[in-house]
């Protein structure tokens, strides 16, 4: 592992340490809700890296049909698997978080349901890149996630858009919306961290396409070499 | 289901995803490594 990878990993460890500080210390107690509300400060974002993730998914994946790069697909495996992991959890903490506030688990409204949509779509799309044979799937897969991505702006403006059940955005709500200087601050943190983490991952599991791209092309170039015989 | 044991829950559910996610990779990037000095070894 190179020393700069090993400095930011070093880092990212310290930013989690701190923003966890900041998330179930510094930070508020909100009136309405009491301590359940610190789940927002891993919940929101968690999301915003997941909704990162299947941009950068997006984009490798426009790039791959254009220039058919290897190294564009790799990106698109690496990002999808990392997003899909980020959506498992703001799909299982926004259930924790809705049950003392709600009353109930979960609900048919248009955040959550869009949500679940779009988890549903990349988990498709990995398992279209895991069983699909033949020399089109890399296609077939940036064309899935193409369309796929079209669920993102729609999870972010379901609440704008929709009278949902979902909290009002907090950021760029409006007037009445926004959230305490504390509050502010923790959630900055969190975000900052969970963005490290999201690239650390993203970039292990890239390292691990290629490689497994060279595994692969080994294997041909093996078997190319005994039929030859 | 109170605040403070839903708020655990969630935080204990944001560790362990990631966490069992990096053994998962580490998982398999030990057996990546591995086919292909078995590869090399065979060529």
């Amino acid at each position: 592992m190179k020393p700069v990878s090993v400095l930011f990993i070093v880092f990212t460890l310290a930013l989690l340490g701190f923003s966890t500080y900041q998330a179930l210390v510094v930070a508020p107690t909100e009136q309405t809700m009491g301590e359940v509300q610190r789940i927002f400060y891993y919940h929101a974002p968690t999301a915003w890296v997941a909704g990162l993730c299947f941009f950068a998914n997006f984009l490798a994946s426009v790039a791959y049909l254009l220039r058919r790069n290897s190294n564009a697909d790799a990106l698109a495996a690496a990002s999808a698997e990392v997003g899909v992991v980020f959506c498992t959890i703001v799909l299982i903490t926004g259930p924790i978080w809705a049950r003392p506030v709600w009353g109930i688990w979960w609900t048919w409204d248009a955040r959550l349901t869009t949500t679940l949509v779009l988890w549903l779509i990349y988990v498709g799309y990995l398992i279209l890149r895991r069983f699909a044979t033949g020399s089109q799937t890399q296609t077939l897969a940036a064309v899935v996630a193409i369309f796929g991505f079209v669920d993102v702006p729609i999870v972010y403006m379901s609440i704008r858009w929709f009278r949902t059940q979902h909290p009002s955005p907090v950021i760029g709500g409006g007037e009445n919306s926004g959230l305490d200087p504390a509050m502010w601050h923790a959630f900055l943190w969190n975000l900052l961290a969970f963005t490290c983490v999201g690239i650390i991952f993203v970039t292990a599991r890239y390292r691990l396409q290629k490689l497994e791209d060279q595994v692969e092309a080994e294997h041909a170039r093996l078997a190319l070499e005994r039929s030859m015989r | 289901m109170t605040g403070l044991v839903a708020l655990k829950a969630a935080y204990t559910v944001t560790w362990i995803i990631p966490l069992l996610y990096l053994r998962y990779l580490l998982t398999r990037y030990r057996r990546v490594r591995h086919e292909m000095k078995d590869l090399k070894r065979s060529s």
